[in-house]
């Protein structure tokens, strides 16, 4: 019963570093003042490039790699998903901030592109549309010290991906450079009241820009984990929505990074119930596409104002006249 | 800016009347729109070593000269026709209904239910049943967010979106407890499905009368799309809902001052969009299957955005916008037949068409306003020059 509930703690961490890289990525561009709902297509294309990238930087030269190993040929990967969503998020950036089309289009049209897009690199990198070959390499795996001894409940701080850590520990840097820098500030204001900011000699565009670059990173980071450390393999369709559960997440976190843990770790744990305790019999009760539900649910609600409030960003959506400077 | 700098505009055009140049700078968006859409996915070509102009003229024909080829390039556009008049519907009044895919996804449920537990009705008007079922399932659906918007204030965009969520599993439930396949055929293991619905539900095929085989599943859908078209024009320009749509839409303080009521005019645009949306899977379980299955096509209603966008939000422009959609999905076949370059290249295409298309006509849109602008400002400096030759403001 309780290594049960290990296990989907365990899973639970799993799908929390998912939603919360990718929810901070979409907390980085709303809170610039770009609403993002193109993450799910940032992140498809981090699952793609990242898949390749851990087989290209790994694998041996005779193969067609770079042969670097391990760790740093997945590390590599990563980071080169991390890259190519951040170039795929450099679309959204330049049709919302340099021509000011509308955030809501744009977002459509990138999540569109991206799974035409990730079927396109896949057929170029793997020479099949819709996964990736056999053999994925990933960063091996890693129990917690004393935390992963506990008796049954142990099990959800085993073989977690050091990614996983990152996400946990990615809190710190976010508040840091929102709250404590400058650039922060800026930021944030440009997100409120992009006139004001103006006013102040500070340029709002490049702040967007480097927002939705950000949360590009961000989400090809967190699709490149999901492809290379969660799941082992690149394959279409393997986001299912999870993009949008971030979204979800940073709604219910109210644009706030500590918040989003928690929103995050909740929508988590509501992803892993009906893969983990299927064998309890008030879970197996229950059909699992109606767990899957209570994120989007939960955000409904909230939205309505039926339960607690949470306000957006001022100034969210809203072409800036002034967004060429 | 650059336009801050711009001289003085001595001689304003004024010879062309504002629709004319309306008109002509649309269509002259729209061409340059296409045309750096093909120069960049020429790029793409170029780099697979192949001739663009080959691989364009190979997308382009096999739609026309192989056999059956317009008729799929109509029930491709079938269902996009549909969600794109979903979308534009509610985009009149400056609503984003991003929920057609959910709305669509109940659409087909409702309608699989009446097909399968309704089948007592007699003759065709199983099918209606069934249609009616389906528009009354979207809409529904896209009643909860036209009533959380006016009621709330939840942002429609927000809402749909999760809605969407929530009809895909709605859908996997459905499927697996009160419409799952009750006998499936002995000895195979088949995928998730509902029951074959009874032959009186299905839309009747339309290929035939025009000699297409039965390949392309070409159905009266095809014709009930562009009725549907029609008939949304016919709304949106000469009824009192339209013209209260497009109020909203242009000024909402100055339509509610003018005595509309806005969140009426906003439930039943959604509620019309609903409707819509929940016929484009019709195409796919009445025409194409037969059936609802597991691995239905999905990103229906958000293609409808693109094609809502290709076509300019106008009933008319949105059939040609379908038919060009259809025209380049075809191309995916002729790519996969007749060159190296991967036929998801077609899908890159599309996007690119879309990006430019979205940005070039903002661009347009923006130019002629500034010329406006330009022009009454030319025509006070006439004015102010008779005063005051000497000090023209730069």
């Amino acid at each position: 019963m309780l290594g049960d509930l290990g296990y989907a703690v365990q899973v639970a961490f799993t799908y929390y570093t998912v939603i919360y890289l990718t929810g901070l990525g979409g907390l980085f561009s709303e809170r610039s003042g770009i609403v993002n709902i193109g993450l799910e297509g940032m992140m498809i294309i981090g699952t793609v490039t990242g898949s390749f990238g851990a087989f290209y930087f790994t694998s041996a030269v005779a193969d067609g790699g770079l042969g670097l190993g391990q760790p740093w040929g997945p590390i590599l990967g990563l980071l080169f998903g991390m890259a190519c969503g951040a170039a795929f998020a450099s679309i959204h950036a330049l049709a919302t901030v340099t021509f000011r089309i509308d955030h809501i289009v744009s977002g459509v049209v990138i999540n569109l592109v991206a799974v035409g897009l990730a079927r396109f690199l896949s057929s170029v990198f793997f020479g099949q549309a819709t996964q990736s070959d056999p053999g994925q390499p990933h960063l091996s795996l890693i129990d917690v010290p004393l935390l992963s001894s506990i008796p049954q409940f142990g099990r959800a701080f085993e073989n977690l991906s050091p990614v996983v850590f990152v996400g946990l520990l990615a809190v710190f840097p976010a508040v840091y450079v929102l709250y404590r820098l400058r650039w922060g500030l800026r930021l944030r204001s440009a997100g409120e009241n992009p006139e004001a900011t103006r006013s102040l000699g500070v340029r709002v565009a490049p702040l967007r820009w480097q927002a939705v670059l950000i949360s590009g990173a961000l989400a090809g980071l967190a699709g490149a984990f999901l492809s290379v450390e969660a799941t082992g393999h690149w394959r279409e369709g393997q986001t299912q929505g999870l993009g949008f559960i971030s979204l979800a997440a940073l709604i219910l976190s109210n644009w706030n990074p500590r918040r989003l843990m928690a929103a995050a770790f909740l929508f988590g744990f509501a992803q892993a119930i009906p893969l983990t305790l299927d064998n309890w019999p008030i879970i197996r009760s229950i059909p699992p596409q109606f767990v899957n539900m209570t994120p989007y649910i939960v955000t409904i609600v909230v939205l309505a104002g039926f339960v607690g409030r949470v306000r957006p960003p001022a100034a969210a959506g809203k072409a800036y006249e002034g967004g060429s400077t | 800016m650059a336009s801050v700098a711009a001289p003085p505009v001595v001689a304003a055009p004024r010879a062309l009347p504002g629709w004319l140049t309306n008109g002509l700078a649309q269509i002259g968006a729209l061409l340059l729109a296409f045309v750096i859409a093909l120069a960049l996915g020429a790029v793409i070509v170029v780099l697979y070593g192949e001739n663009p102009l080959d691989v364009y003229a190979a997308i382009f024909k096999f739609s026309f000269t192989i056999t059956d080829g317009p008729a799929y390039v109509m029930a491709v556009a079938t269902p996009l026709i549909f969600s794109a008049l979903a979308v534009s519907i509610c985009f009149k009044a400056g609503l984003f209904n991003i929920g057609v895919e959910g709305q669509f996804l109940v659409g087909m449920l409702t309608a699989a239910w009446a097909a399968l537990y309704l089948d007592f009705i007699p003759g065709p008007l199983l099918m209606w049943t069934v249609l009616l079922f389906a528009s009354l399932g979207g809409m529904a659906y896209a009643a909860i967010p036209a009533v959380l918007k006016v009621k709330t204030g939840a942002h429609e965009v927000v809402t749909t979106i999760m809605l969407n969520g929530i009809a895909v599993s709605l859908v996997g439930w459905a499927l697996n407890g009160p419409l799952k396949f009750t006998n499936p055929p002995p000895g195979q293991n088949v995928d998730l499905r509902t029951d074959p619905f009874p032959r009186n539900a299905l839309v009747p095929d339309l290929g035939h009368v025009f000699g297409f085989g039965k390949g392309p599943n070409l159905s009266w859908l095809f014709p009930l799309a562009i009725v549907a078209a029609i008939i949304i024009w016919f709304v949106v320009k000469r009824m009192r809902l339209g013209f209260e749509a497009r109020a909203v839409g242009a000024a909402a303080g100055s339509a509610r001052a003018g005595g509309i009521s806005i969140g009426g005019v906003q439930i039943k645009l959604f509620l019309i969009s609903g409707a819509l949306a929940g016929l484009v899977g019709m195409q796919q379980i009445l025409a194409d299957q037969g059936l609802l299955p597991k691995n239905y096509i999905a990103q229906l209603g958000f293609t409808g955005i693109a094609v809502a966008f290709l076509g300019r939000n106008n009933p008319i422009g949105i059939i040609f916008a379908a038919l060009i959609w259809g025209i380049l999905a075809r191309g995916e076949t002729a790519l996969q037949i007749e060159t190296d370059v991967p036929r998801e290249f077609v899908i890159i295409l599309q996007g690119l068409l879309i990006l430019t298309v979205v940005i070039t006509y903002e661009l347009a849109k923006r130019r002629l306003a500034r010329r406006q602008v330009r022009t009454a400002a030319a025509e006070e400096l006439i004015v102010t020059v008779e005063s005051a030759p000497e000090e023209v403001p730069t």
